[in-house]
């Protein structure tokens, strides 16, 4: 293409970003004959080249419009559909340029209708001006309607030659600045014009990989007279290293670009909307001075035009709704930026309706996207976040401007995928904020430096939260829980893995002794990585992935440091993904379901081996008895003692070893006429907590792993022992159980905490509901339920009630429902009876007999239809 | 095995002469088209690329530039070759990617004409055959020209 061609497009399509704004200015502005002035020069500057290079139909348009502007200039007042027509040429040059851009030529087209309604808006901003036509508002003039000049053009001439005379525009959107402010963003790009001169990108990338190289040469140099005493060379060399440190400063800056750019499209992007919406905006921009690189810029402009769009069209209400809220009718929309600690923030503001919590939980619930006893438990800024989800959206209905629910989850992987944030802050009544936290540029990003048997690896630190020591001199312990590592940090139990295992890295150069974990987090999960040390934090020069490495999902690129090596940058979350993070989030909303309605219990936390510490519910413990050294006797291979005039034999839990010359804590568990000792090696903590097992055990021993307090724990299972040491016990052994789900309805809180753990230690799991309510809700989720036990005198109904409710659910149809009867129930026996099963409250031997039994007529019944159904098919 | 890779000997067979530059792995002599060389360097270290491509050696800087190295005695499964700082290295670029091969050393450059080419032995190694475009006798020996297009494409 020839050269003069394209420096009128790049600089035509600059007039015009520049020729919109003003226009807009100016509608709200109308007396301020400079801007006016301005715009008029632009489009005069654009005919002029157009002429120039011979192109005809961007010549006719500019001159048509030059016309009409030319008459605003001589003090016409506009109207709103001045502008709009003019708004509407300036689009029609952008097209045509963007034709003249890709093929080189001008393309074929008629704009006749474009240059009438520019005509026609010339002679009656003419008239109006020789005072034709009286009208008693002062920014009145004739206007034809908006409608018949945006979507019929062609009608626009006959609708112009019938002038109806409106008193105020449709909607009066405005574009406000503070005044400061507007006059530095117009001084700004005046001075800007006069002292820039345009550079190809290229040349620009071109320096910038030269100062990278005469980083590492100085660099070397450094290294080379770091160990001479040689002044004659040193000072000077100093003088090099400052100067291509500030060599390597300025070029990069040259990269920069005024946040300005991101604005320019706003005011009429905001005047289109509120025409649309039918509302009035005020549009408010500050720190357009604010640098960012340019590559960002380009990245930022769809997510802030989409977030713009969403305060317009949800954010903000109707005038009639402000007025009645007692605000401005006006609304604002508030677009700021401002450069903090090395990170860019821009912010998105509106003073309009503000989120509403109850709404947004409803939504939630009815799309499935989580239980109400979940979001229960959230606060507000943790519910706010599920509008980043995808497909979330609470407009009432789609509009044209926005609610198809496509948006803040795209908006925020965006603002990611640049290493940024997004967060949001929200006031019912008051209005919404949006803030991105992004990084100044893409080329240059701070890292971490680590090693990992004995390699280098760059970390992006806007993932990093913070690293942590760990090991024995540390207070970090990472404990290892079903072959996953796990690092109990406050109180939160944050998933680990070992940046060697990971990389598969050779680990025989690895250096034993304190190692440190980094702590991430991506998308709102937390992980940490295993790594040998931090060595460094640096500035590093982000260069992406030769095509033969990209398919390499743990790291983005690569960087050359300092020291002339090069490291490769991992990619978070990539590194999350590896461990399966995304996944885990699901599961974990799944085990919460399971564990609905789990009380708070009482829980003996304590030591017995190596690894985590065990726990077991008070409610199982009849007491707990400091052993001296000389009561414990070996007896055939067993250890026993003489507790209260009988033998009771004793078991170590875990592989606690036994050492005959200390004392033991030792926890006495009793069922029925079995009694036994539990030996363990310290009693850590007694505590009251919910007790939520989340990831069951195929051990012997352990029913599963949970996490009290922010500690993992293992939930030791004792009918294990308790038929460990009595082969005579004819207990339905915990795993033939199948893990069967019970649901527990209690009114009341001791019962529930003296039967769930006795339910459990059975080898069953349980749910405890408060109230029949609570019970049934819990089914109608299609929680799965085995059984349900029962007290028979619940607050709101009956046992027998109730398990006419339950089995009303289909699922439910043939779950066995066991009434445990108070000592006080006056039942009377030969009622009807829907209960499968009653049996006395503290009868604990008789409740697990009946469940068993039950469980056993439930697996004959499916054995029996099983083979049913076969005999049919074989038939 | 590529279009690529067939059209080269045809093209060359325009040309008079063929110049290789002559490179030893293991004992074993091979030819580079001369026009693929760019640059003969000694690496000074050496990052390794973890989950990478096991023929990939690392990653080395060559003046600013990010190159990735190919150890050729790796990639044509002579042995499972460490590369040693100071190895010998020669820059191609390939697709618009800085990679290095690199051998154990290099020799002279060769001009290899029509008349001294042979048709491929039938027996050779298939694996080998994947990575040379065609066979040049040299005085008393036989040279193996490399696809460089072969070299540096690996199966993902």
């Amino acid at each position: 293409m020839d050269e003069l061609l394209r420096d009128f497009i790049v600089e035509t399509n600059q007039h015009l970003e520049e020729a919109a704004t003003q226009l807009v200015l100016f509608e709200r502005n109308p007396t301020d004959a400079s801007l006016i002035a301005k715009i008029f020069r632009l489009v005069h500057t654009i005919k002029g080249t157009c002429s120039f290079l011979g192109l005809m139909r961007l010549q006719h348009i500019a001159h048509a419009a030059e016309t009409m502007i030319g008459e605003l200039r001589n003090g016409a007042a506009p109207t709103q559909t001045s502008v709009t027509v003019v708004l509407a040429a300036i689009d029609r040059i952008k097209q045509i340029v963007e034709a003249v851009e890709a093929t080189g030529i001008e393309p074929e087209g008629d704009d006749a209708d474009m240059i009438t309604q520019l005509d026609a808006q010339a002679e009656m901003l003419a008239a109006s001006l020789r005072g034709e036509v009286v009208s008693d508002a002062p920014v009145a003039a004739p206007a034809p309607a908006v409608e018949a000049v945006v979507e019929a053009p062609q009608a626009a001439p006959a609708a112009a030659t019938v002038p109806e005379v409106v008193a105020t525009p449709p909607s009066a959107p405005t574009v406000k600045a503070p005044p400061a402010n507007a006059a530095k963003t117009a001084g700004g790009a005046n001075a800007r014009n006069s002292e820039t001169i345009r550079v190809a990108v290229d040349a620009i990338e071109r320096m910038m990989q030269l100062v990278s190289e005469l980083v590492l040469t100085r660099n070397q140099l450094l290294e080379l007279t770091r160990h001479r005493q040689d002044d004659a060379v040193k000072s000077p060399l100093q003088r090099l290293s400052s100067l291509t440190t500030d060599l390597q400063d300025a070029v990069m800056r040259a990269r920069m670009q005024p946040v300005e750019r991101l604005y320019a499209n706003l005011p009429r992007l905001v005047r289109e909307l509120a025409t649309e919406c039918g509302k009035k905006i005020d549009l408010v921009t500050e720190g357009a001075d604010t640098e960012l690189d340019r590559q960002l810029i380009e990245i930022l402009r769809d997510p802030l035009t989409h977030m713009i769009r969403n305060s317009a069209d949800h954010g903000l209400e109707s005038p009639a709704e402000r007025a009645a809220a007692g605000k401005p009718e006006a609304g604002e929309i508030r677009v700021s930026a401002s450069h903090e600690a090395g990170q860019i923030t821009i912010t998105i503001a509106d003073d309009g309706r503000g989120l509403d919590v109850e709404k947004i939980k409803k939504k939630l619930v009815s799309n499935g996207a989580a239980t109400e006893q979940e979001l229960g438990k959230l606060s507000e800024d943790e519910i706010f976040k599920f509008i980043f989800a995808p497909g979330f959206s609470t407009a009432k209905q789609v509009t044209n401007v926005s609610g198809r629910g496509v948006g803040m989850d795209v908006v925020r992987s965006n603002i990611e995928s640049i290493g940024g944030s997004i967060s949001m802050q929200s006031k019912l009544g008051r209005g919404t904020k949006f803030s991105m936290r992004i990084p100044l540029t893409l080329a240059i990003a701070p890292a971490l430096i680590v090693e990992a048997s004995g390699l280098r690896f760059a970390l992006p630190q806007h993932a990093v939260v913070e690293a942590v020591g760990v090991g024995q001199n540390s207070g970090h312990v990472i404990d290892k829980v079903q072959n996953a590592l796990v690092l109990r940090l406050r109180e939160e139990v944050v998933p680990v893995i070992d940046m060697s295992q990971v990389l598969g890295l050779d680990q025989s150069a690895r250096q034993s002794g304190e190692q440190l974990v980094v702590i991430m987090r991506v998308g709102g999960e937390s992980f940490g990585v295993i790594v040998d040390k931090v060595a460094d934090v640096q500035e590093v020069v982000v260069k992406p992935l030769s095509a033969s490495l990209a398919h390499l999902k743990v790291f983005t690129g690569h960087t050359i440091l300092g020291d002339g090596s090069v490291v490769l940058i991992l990619d978070p979350g990539g590194l999350a993904m590896s461990i399966g993070i995304e996944k885990s989030g699901d599961k974990k909303r799944e085990v919460k379901k399971d564990n609905l309605g789990a009380d708070k219990m009482r829980l003996v936390l304590f030591r017995a081996g190596p690894g985590v510490v065990k726990v077991l519910p008070v409610s199982l413990i009849a007491r707990i008895e400091m052993v001296e050294p000389g009561r414990i006797e070996h007896a055939d291979g067993r250890l026993t003692m003489i507790h209260q005039d009988r033998l009771m034999p004793l078991v170590p839990v875990g592989s606690t070893s036994f050492d005959p010359t200390r004392s033991y804590p030792v926890l006495v568990i009793t069922d029925g006429d079995l009694t036994v000792g539990l030996l363990v090696d310290e009693i850590v903590d007694i505590i009251e907590e919910t007790l939520d097992v989340q990831l069951s055990s195929g051990g012997y021993e352990t029913i599963g792993a949970a996490v009290v307090r922010g500690q993992a724990v293992e939930f030791i299972d004792v009918t294990s022992y308790l038929q460990s040491v009595s082969s005579s016990v004819t207990r339905q052994p915990a795993r033939d159980t199948g893990r069967r789900q019970v649901l527990l309805v209690h009114n009341d809180a001791f019962a529930r905490e003296f039967l769930a753990p006795m339910l459990s230690s059975a080898g069953y799991r349980v749910m405890a509901a408060a109230s029949a309510k609570e019970a049934l809700q819990v089914i109608d989720q299609g929680s799965h339920v085995d059984a349900v036990v029962t007290s028979t005198d619940l607050a709101e109904m009956t046992g027998n009630e109730l398990a006419s409710a339950v089995r009303r659910t289909p699922s439910a149809r043939e779950v066995p429902v066991i009434g445990l009867v108070g000592t006080d129930d006056t039942h009377d026996e030969a009622d009807s009876d829907t209960l499968t099963l009653r049996v006395q409250a503290g009868d604990r031997q008789s409740l697990l007999a009946g469940l068993s039994a039950a469980f056993k007529a439930m697996q004959r019944a499916e054995k029996r239809s099983a083979s049913k159904s076969k005999n049919e098919a074989a038939a | 095995m590529t279009s690529a890779a067939q059209a080269l000997p045809s093209q060359r067979s325009v040309s008079e002469d063929i110049n290789t530059l002559t490179v030893v792995a293991n004992g074993e002599v091979f030819g580079l088209p001369i026009q693929m060389v760019q640059t003969i360097f000694r690496i000074s270290s050496l990052s390794p690329v973890p989950l990478g491509p096991p023929d990939v050696a690392g990653l080395v800087n060559l003046r600013g530039k990010i190159v990735t190295a190919v150890s050729l005695r790796r990639r044509l499964k002579m042995d499972n070759d460490v590369v040693e700082p100071n190895a010998l290295a020669i820059g191609i670029e390939h697709k618009g990617e800085y990679f290095c091969l690199v051998v154990d050393s290099v020799g002279e450059v060769l001009s290899l004409d029509e008349g001294k080419r042979i048709p491929i032995p039938p027996h050779f190694d298939p694996e080998r055959l994947r990575l040379t475009t065609e066979f040049y006798r040299a005085g008393t020996v036989l040279i193996p020209v490399l696809d460089v297009n072969a070299l540096f494409e690996f199966g993902r």
